[in-house]
């Protein structure tokens, strides 16, 4: 059962053997609930963001077959907005925000710098701890009557309502706990952690994505809490923060929520470009193209995020001045964005591109991303967003960024990384099929929303006026469509846990840690501690035996 | 939770009669331009343009590497390992920053004409006053109201103060490339000129609770003689039909999201039998529970109770509805007239 080819380079871990990893070093319901290993909390949040991205899915699905008749074909409009407020509510808090870092960040972290598990684990599996209770909370949510103020919570109507906002503001306030412990945990892990010779600029750039998004989680997700709080204190006390009766200011509520909300986009989107730039790379088997810009833009992006929320007011009557300033710093943050997508794209020119499952859903993120970026663009124009906004032109455009971008680029890193982390691979032709199902189904379901929202149609409609009936239906075919391609993988994921073939030592070819230890990895992931004394991306080193040779 | 109820489709103004929409076919088009906005159409082609430019590069190369480079054999070097090029990465930096700049610059001078109101504008101002789930439309010089409706003249630069009473709305044309949320507690303004006849929609495009989508107005842009006919003056009470059918579409356009004549239970309470027919044909209000400072009484519906629901209904709440949740209407947006005739229509739906 061992193989006698060694298959790792030396120095770098020992060649695979029947040894116990992490998957099987010990078993029971205890061994996984009490667990402070890095990779067993992150299969956690896999399962668990996972549910979530389902459950939000389902809304969706739910939202645009009642769509498919100008007068609604499902639901109440009462229910239709509770529907609608779910879907954002589960997608944003539940799934986007922690999926990538909890579950693929809390993974790879660790390998990529060499440590045997992130700075603080009890903290790391708290951070789990504190989801879950978040998302139980917002279950119970539910069952107390739900919510319909949509995800954005705008006072004072939803301090009127008579839903369950106190609990579904609880709810949020947990999750952002979880969230601000794992930046923390994070933000010490890469500084403290680097294996000897893991200079800041040989860090893999998924590390430097993470760590710009730790920094965001650390200093933003504070305000949401308190403003949430403030909400909840509002309802049950009537204090007057927001309620304009007694002599608050919505206005006000819309500033602190945007000044988390706009950085909290690139708490969602930077882990993203990490993964792709990660991927760009292994599978062009060539160095990144700007390594150092890339790892500077995400920062600049960060710094620039907190200063940019008024580009969601542009039409609550803020000040001349106010818009200036939100609309040129909207513009300016478009630039390091536009570089990485240079970069990635010129990263694959003259490379040596695998087209596998991780690259298709990568390339699918580049075009994906592109136009989601791009109309972004259009958005940031004042006189032009005065039409645009609050329309599904503005839909359309954060689902290309927040679905169509995010989660791609996390299931082309839940592919790219899977076989390291459970040893099996998947079937490939299905993961293919699944990934050309997914763009296709997005596509058809989101570009008819550009034209409708071009053409006036609002957004958060129960009902909506005839002359856009062609669009919705084409975007509720696009939905379906959409929604079995993400059935078909989840469905060959699961199947290659139960019966797929073994994967190899080095399934790509990578030559970043995550890919010197032992697959699966060992409970405390390197069998040596390792050191790094080459550049990053440096595929000269990489022994193309160890991509040939299955796991034990 | 979830009652499985379908909308009625007759209730919603703008699926049971829709407005005649102007033909607009091209891939991405906006919504035809009835105003002078010409900068908000123009910067949206430019950036358009220069998006499906950038897109069309991107993909561009980005296909064709994956059909040239592709990996064919395991061991495959790539064709290049260049990792920096100075003046390609200046170019790709400085072009797109010059090109933003554009935008910004563009967008930022037609958003200022957009929220300077010119002095003619102001001269020909009306009020729009947003309430969970109605428009109520005042005129220049002008006593008469109008519901959900609204007549202007085409030409004339025109501005709106916006006002609300509940909670955020947003005034949106999307003809006419106007959009402004509106805050309670706060004025807002936003002017635009009409620049062709026809009748447009008016949405509320900021979420505002369960009805936000059938709140709705149809602005008609008409010449300055249909206009001074003063279309929007439609109330006739010289008998009481007449003011029971007026106050009909009255009911329709304003109360209706809330109450219903059939009994069913909406946001508030029916108003089928709040009057009865006695046996003698005499119309009489029913017996009714309602809380006064949360204290259970019991009262006779009349007249001035009604006008009290109207005016101050949290003085006397309908004690189903412990939370209150009606709008209220002062004599500026529904004059005792109007109320009055409301108040026949409701005395008609009185059933033995
Ligand atoms: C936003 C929803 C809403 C709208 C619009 C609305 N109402 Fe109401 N109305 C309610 C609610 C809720 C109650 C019950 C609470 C109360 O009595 O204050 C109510 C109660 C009433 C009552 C007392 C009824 C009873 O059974 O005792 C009258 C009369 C009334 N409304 C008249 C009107 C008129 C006239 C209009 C239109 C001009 C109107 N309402 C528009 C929500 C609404
Ligand atoms: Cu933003
Ligand atoms: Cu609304």
């Amino acid at each position: 059962m061992t193989t006698n080819v060694p298959v790792i380079d030396s120095h770098h871990g020992t060649p695979a053997t029947g040894k116990p990893n992490f998957l099987n070093c010990s078993s029971g319901l205890m061994s996984w609930a009490g667990t402070l290993d890095h990779k067993r909390i992150g299969v956690m949040y896999l399962v668990g963001t996972m549910i979530a991205f389902l459950c939000g899915g389902l809304f969706a699905l739910l939202v645009r077959l009642h769509l498919w008749e100008p007068h609604g074909m499902l639901f109440s409009n009462a229910d239709y907005n509770q529907i609608f407020t779910l879907h954002g509510a589960f997608m944003v808090f539940l799934f986007v925000i922690p999926a990538i870092p909890g579950s693929l960040g809390n993974m790879v972290l660790p390998l990529m710098l060499g440590a045997k598990d992130v700075a603080l684990p009890r903290l790391n599996l708290l951070s789990f701890y504190l989801w879950l209770t978040g998302a139980i909370l917002a279950t119970l949510a539910i069952v107390l009557g739900g919510f319909d103020t949509g995800w954005t919570f705008y006072a004072p109507y939803s301090l009127y309502t008579n839903k369950a906002v106190v609990t579904i503001g609880l709810a949020i306030f947990v999750l952002g706990f979880s969230s601000i412990f794992t930046g923390l945990n994070f933000i010490v892990t890469v500084h403290k952690l680097r294996a000897p010779g893991l200079t800041w600029f040989r860090m893999p750039l998924f590390v430097w994505a993470l760590y710009a998004t730790s920094l965001l989680q650390v200093l933003a997700t504070p305000v949401l809490g308190i403003t949430v709080l403030l909400v909840a204190f509002e309802r049950l006390y009537h204090i007057g923060i927001f309620d304009p009766r007694l002599g608050g200011d919505p206005v006000l509520f819309e500033h602190f929520f945007w000044f988390y909300s706009h950085p909290a986009v690139y708490i969602m989107v930077l882990p993203a470009f990490g993964i792709i730039s990660e991927l760009v790379s292994v599978h062009s088997r060539k160095p990144l193209f700007g390594y150092k810009l890339i790892a500077f833009s995400s920062i600049a992006i960060a710094i620039i995020s907190f200063l940019v929320w008024g580009h969601h007011m542009f039409t609550s009557g803020q000040s001349t001045y106010a818009m200036f300033a939100f609309s040129f710093l909207t513009f300016f943050v478009a630039i390091p964005t536009a570089i990485k997508e240079f970069s990635w794209v010129a990263t694959v020119w003259k490379g040596s591109i695998a087209l596998n499952s991780p690259m298709l859903y990568t390339i699918a993120f580049l075009i994906i991303f592109a136009i989601g970026g791009l109309t972004g663009v259009i958005l940031g124009a004042l006189n032009v967003d005065i039409h645009l906004h609050d329309t599904y032109f503005v839909v359309a455009h954060f689902h290309y960024v927040m679905m169509g971008s995010i989660a791609l680029a996390f299931f082309a890193g839940l592919h790219h990384w899977w076989p390291k982390m459970f040893g099996v691979m998947y079937d490939e032709t299905l993961a293919k099929i699944a990934c050309g199902i997914i763009f296709v189904g997005f596509n058809l379901t989101f570009l008819p929303q550009f034209i409708m929202g071009s053409r006036g149609m609002p957004r958060r409609y129960a009902t909506y006026v005839p002359d856009f009936e062609a669009y919705h239906r084409a975007s509720t075919i696009g939905a379906m469509v959409l929604g079995s391609g993400v059935a078909l993988m989840v469905f060959y994921l699961v199947a290659s846990l139960l019966s797929g073939k073994k994967a190899m030592q080095n399934q790509w070819g990578g030559v970043t840690l995550d890919w010197h230890t032992p697959t699966p990895p060992p409970l405390e992931n390197f069998d040596h501690p390792p050191s790094v004394t080459t550049e990053v991306y440096d595929y000269s080193t990489l022994d193309l035996r160890t991509t040939q040779t299955p796991v034990s | 939770m979830l009652a499985l109820l379908i909308q009625d489709p007759a209730k919603i103004n703008y699926i049971e009669k829709p407005a005649p929409r102007p033909e607009v076919d091209a891939f991405g088009q906006l919504e035809k331009l009835a105003s002078t906005f010409h900068d908000v159409d123009g910067l949206f082609y430019f950036t358009y343009a220069v998006c499906i430019f950038f897109f069309v590069l991107i993909t561009g190369v980005l296909v064709f590497s994956c059909v040239k480079y592709r990996r064919k054999t395991f061991d495959q070097p790539p064709a290049s390992n260049t990792t920096h090029n100075t003046p390609l990465e200046v170019v790709w930096t400085v072009i797109p920053l010059i090109i933003v700049m554009v935008m910004f610059a563009w967008g930022f001078a037609g958003s200022i004409d957009m929220t300077t109101v010119p002095y003619e504008a102001s001269r020909n101002a009306y009020k729009a006053s947003a309430k969970q789930w109605n428009w109520t439309f005042s005129y220049p010089n002008d006593a008469a109201k109008s519901y959900n409706e609204v007549w202007m003249r085409v030409g004339k630069p025109a501005q709106f103060t916006l006002e609300s009473s509940d909670v955020l709305h947003a005034f949106y044309v999307p003809a006419m490339r106007v959009k402004r949320d509106i805050i309670p507690g706060r004025f807002q303004t936003v002017w635009f000129t009409p620049t062709d006849i026809g009748e447009y929609h008016l949405f509320c495009a900021e979420y505002c609770g369960e009805n936000h989508s059938t709140m709705y107005a149809r602005v008609h842009v008409v010449s300055e003689a249909d206009y001074l006919k003063r279309p929007w003056d439609l109330w006739e009470d010289d008998t009481p039909e007449k003011a029971v059918k007026s106050a009909a579409s009255l009911y329709s356009s304003l109360c209706s999201t809330c109450h219903s004549i059939n009994g069913a239970v909406g946001v508030g309470p029916t108003w089928k039998g709040l009057f009865v027919k006695g046996p003698d044909g005499k119309i009489t209000g029913k017996q009714r529970d309602v809380l006064v400072k949360g204290e259970k009484q019991t009262i006779t519906v009349d007249d001035a109770y009604i006008m009290e629901s109207v005016r101050s209904p949290d003085a006397k709440r309908a004690a189903e509805f412990p939370n209150g949740g009606m709008a209220v209407f002062p004599p500026d947006q529904l004059d005792d007239r109007r109320l009055k005739g409301i108040i026949e229509f409701m005395k008609s739906l009185a059933e033995k």
